[in-house]
């Protein structure tokens, strides 16, 4: 049983600090929200309303192809360190593996995730050019007729 | 004076790990859940790079360009995940991901 | 304080032969690995399919008929099938031996599970095309990614080296985090999605935790290593050691849905698309299997099994019972399944933990059966959900066989094999495990099994009394008249069919995949003579 101490001992350390960690953050740092503590910088003028888009998705997209073609590099230096002495075994091996990470290039480009800019036109606006909106549809009129008006508009 | 050996390491490793490991069960953020898996997995990397220090032995090195490899390939997908669940609703918490029971 | 077998001090830096000729100017010969690329022939044909068809569907993107995938998937996993005959009638002449540098083990063992991932992706690639029909989803990449996933399956299973098994396994885990998540339509999937993901992370941490520590423990990582350093060494503390098994344990008993480590199973389930359900319930667990029995019965077995029987033990016991409990309260569909598949694992656990070649037999026996029987029943669940894959309440399968009997039929068969009903797969399947177990001495185990095989008969004949004769009426209507509409596409009736025919198959006439099963012996082969 001698032999198990260390590694219960171990244990029983690690959920102590865990365990503390999670207590004094509480009793030192006791969470009171208040209005300004909640606002996005603490400070300055309040927003008015929420933004309606944080960051564009593709923001996110793009690091992501970032993290693929980063962490190749990875496996690129060792061989270049030994590539002399790999010979055309390496040579053949490192073209096996740049296949297979541009195969996602390939794949990524033929997606469109590369595509930056308004590529098309996803939506056209009907607002310009419907002839049935005229300043008697859209302007809304004050008194009982206008709001009528108003109603008939929007069953119709 | 203590001197600095293997063992040190490993424990720093263990805790790490411990970190991690209970991070992810208790924080609900999966964000913050992300960054206590890439927490588990460095801990174990660091523990890689101390037997093999302490074996004299390199592979135990090598693993680890293997692990980071790993760690980014799932940093992706969960980001993909994350980012999906983001596009249909405002902000990702997993307790609000809780259409089904458990 | 750890038992690190620590050999000589390392050279401080400035005691480093630095004028040592051989150390910079002529560095020590670099050992080309010998490749034999048809040995691992399977596994290539799988990965370089999958990695063919998104280079093909990207350079003709839109311009691929909408059976194009399926067609390729289905003949690329059958092809790779195919290449397994020579390679088993070379295993069986000639002996295991261990390819690819030491990495790859090339035995009966790996050979038969790779065989049991190109079924579950034959079956699941069936399921998925009339599924993405029916749903409007579009994409060759679920395809891909089934492919790429049963390769990482097949590393697993044919690993002989810790970091190659692990590797394997992130390659099958990661591509099936995004299968489950990839239904855009349905936020349950993609909760589903990440569930999985924020667990499986988790327990690829721990396994890999677990294999540092062996590591740490052994000095090596490859298999071969590990068991000869165990049979020839006493470690006098061996602590470290016995923590790498217990982290190695949660690692893979999270893969394979065991309890106490099942807690995503029935959610994931219930989330995750119908057809990579039935991908997940069969192909991800028969690799997580046979990565289990490959470290744990054939590497530690002859040495440390006394260590960590007892873990196995308990586990298989709290699945058996668990699933079998749980599944009871259940009122979906998918859930119920999903407490079976958990009950089934821990059969599968009862035949690990005889920790014998009879054990392994009877185990790989098993998941041929349960692929089989597992992929159809999740494969009428994929047509019953209909349009949005939601429609899985034990309601919604009233009056089935009035509206369809064909498909309440053959629920029925796989229901009943999965009870372990006599003349289909499943019976023998429990009957070998059981045997196995008892034959090691573990009767109270083969006891709970049993037992809990009986309580998990209740759960089937539920779903077949609500096919069969609860209640008249269905949403309303008489049952008679409406019952549940579904379509039924070709591809999954092929499923289905093939499902069937190998449930019955195996319960009928067994003895020809018995006694390959007992063949397939997982051997480690140091390489080299």
């Amino acid at each position: 049983m001698g032999q198990y101490l260390p590694l219960i001992t171990l244990l029983v350390l690690t959920g102590v600090f865990g365990a503390v960690s999670v207590v004094v953050s509480r009793v030192l740092n006791p969470p009171r929200p208040t209005e300004a503590k909640s606002s996005a910088y603490e400070s300055g003028i309040t927003d008015i309303t929420e933004p309606p888009e944080r960051f564009p998705v593709r923001f996110y997209l793009i690091a992501m192809i970032f993290i693929v073609f980063d962490i190749e590099i990875i496996f690129f230096y060792p061989f270049t360190m030994v590539y002399s002495e790999l010979g055309w075994y390496g040579v053949i091996a490192i073209v096996i593996f740049s296949a297979a990470v541009f195969e996602s290039f390939l794949y990524l480009i033929s997606n469109g995730a590369l595509d930056w800019g308004p590529a098309r036109i996803s939506r056209r606006s009907v607002i310009a050019s419907d002839p049935d909106r005229t300043s008697t549809t859209t302007v809304r009129r004050v008194g009982a007729d206008g709001r009528a008006f108003a109603l008939d508009g929007e069953e119709s | 004076m203590l001197e600095l050996t293997e063992t040190w390491y490993l424990v720093l490793a263990s805790l790490v790990f411990t970190i991690g490991a209970v991070g992810l069960m208790v924080r609900r953020n999966p964000l913050v859940q992300f960054m206590c898996v890439e927490l588990m997995l460095n801990a174990v990397n660091l523990s890689f790079v101390a037997f093999a220090r302490s074996l004299d032995d390199v592979r135990g090195q090598a693993i680890v360009f293997f692990v980071l490899v790993v760690a980014a390939a799932e940093v992706v997908v969960g980001l993909g995940i994350i980012v999906a669940i983001m596009r249909r609703r405002q902000g990702a918490d997993a307790d609000d991901i809780s259409l089904m029971r458990g | 304080m750890f038992g690190l077998p620590t050999q000589d001090e390392p050279i401080p830096f400035d005691e480093l032969p630095l004028d040592d000729p051989l150390l910079f100017d002529e560095p020590a010969g670099v050992v080309i690995p010998d490749i034999e690329w048809s040995a691992i022939a399977p596994n290539l044909i799988l990965m370089l399919g999958g990695i063919l068809l998104l280079t093909v569907v990207s350079l003709v993107r839109g311009r691929t008929p909408s059976w194009f995938s399926a067609v390729w998937t289905i003949s690329t996993a059958v092809f790779a099938g195919v290449t397994l005959v020579p390679l088993w009638q070379r295993v069986q002449d000639d002996g295991a031996e261990s390819v690819m540098a030491g990495a790859i083990g090339l035995d009966g063992f790996s050979l038969f599970v790779t065989g049991v991932m190109c079924l579950s992706v034959v079956l699941g690639a069936l399921l998925l095309e009339g599924y993405l029909r029916r749903e409007g989803l579009a994409g060759p990449e679920w395809y891909v990614l089934l492919l790429l996933s049963a390769s990482g399956g097949v590393t697993m299973a044919s690993a002989n080296d810790l970091i190659v098994m692990f590797i394997g396994l992130e390659i099958l885990s990661v591509a099936v985090y995004v299968m489950a998540a990839m239904h855009s339509k349905r936020v349950s999937s993609q909760e589903a999605g990440l569930k999985y993901f924020v667990l499986g992370a988790f327990s690829s941490a721990f396994l890999l935790y677990g294999i540092a520590m062996v590591y740490g423990a052994t000095g090596t990582t490859n298999l071969v290593g590990i068991q000869q350093f165990l049979s020839e060494t006493v470690l006098t503390q061996n602590g470290l050691l016995l923590a790498g098994f217990a982290f190695m344990l949660v690692g893979f008993g999270f893969k394979v849905g065991a309890v106490p480590f099942h807690n995503w199973t029935p959610d994931v389930y219930q989330g995750a698309p119908s057809p990579v359900v039935a991908y997940m319930a069969s192909g991800v667990k028969v690799a997580g299997f046979a990565g289990m029995i490959r470290v744990f019965v054939v590497t530690f077995g002859p040495t440390y099994g006394a260590d960590w029987r007892p873990m196995v033990y308990a586990l298989a016991m709290l699945s058996l019972v668990v699933g079998s409990f749980g599944a009871i309260v259940q009122t979906d569909v998918k859930r119920m399944l999903a407490y079976s598949s958990i009950s089934h694992g821990g059969f599968i656990l009862v035949a690990v933990a005889a920790n014998s070649e009879a054990g392994t037999a009877a185990a790989l026996f098993y998941l041929l059966v349960y692929t089989f029987m597992i992929a159809g029943s999740f494969g009428i669940v994929t047509i019953m959900g209909r349009t949005g894959d939601g429609l899985h309440a034990l309601s919604d399968y009233r009056g089935l066989s009035k509206a369809r009997p064909g498909l309440a039929l053959l629920f029925t068969v796989f229901l009943l094999a999965q009870a372990g009903v006599p003349f289909t797969g499943g019976f023998l399947a429990k009957f070998y495990v059981i045997n196995s177990s008892v034959s090691q001495g573990q009767y109270v185990l083969a006891l709970i099994a049993m037992s809990a095989a009986v309580v998990a008969a209740f759960l089937y004949l539920r779903i077949v009394v609500a096919m069969y004769f609860d209640g008249n009426t269905y949403r309303g209507e008489s049952a008679t008249l409406a019952g549940p509409k579904v379509r039924i596409p070709a591809a999954a009736g092929v499923a289905l069919g093939i499902a069937v025919v190998g449930t019955l198959w195996l319960g009928i006439l067994p003895g020809q995949m018995t006694s390959v099963a007992g063949d397939a012996v997982a051997q480690l082969v140091a390489i080299g003579p």
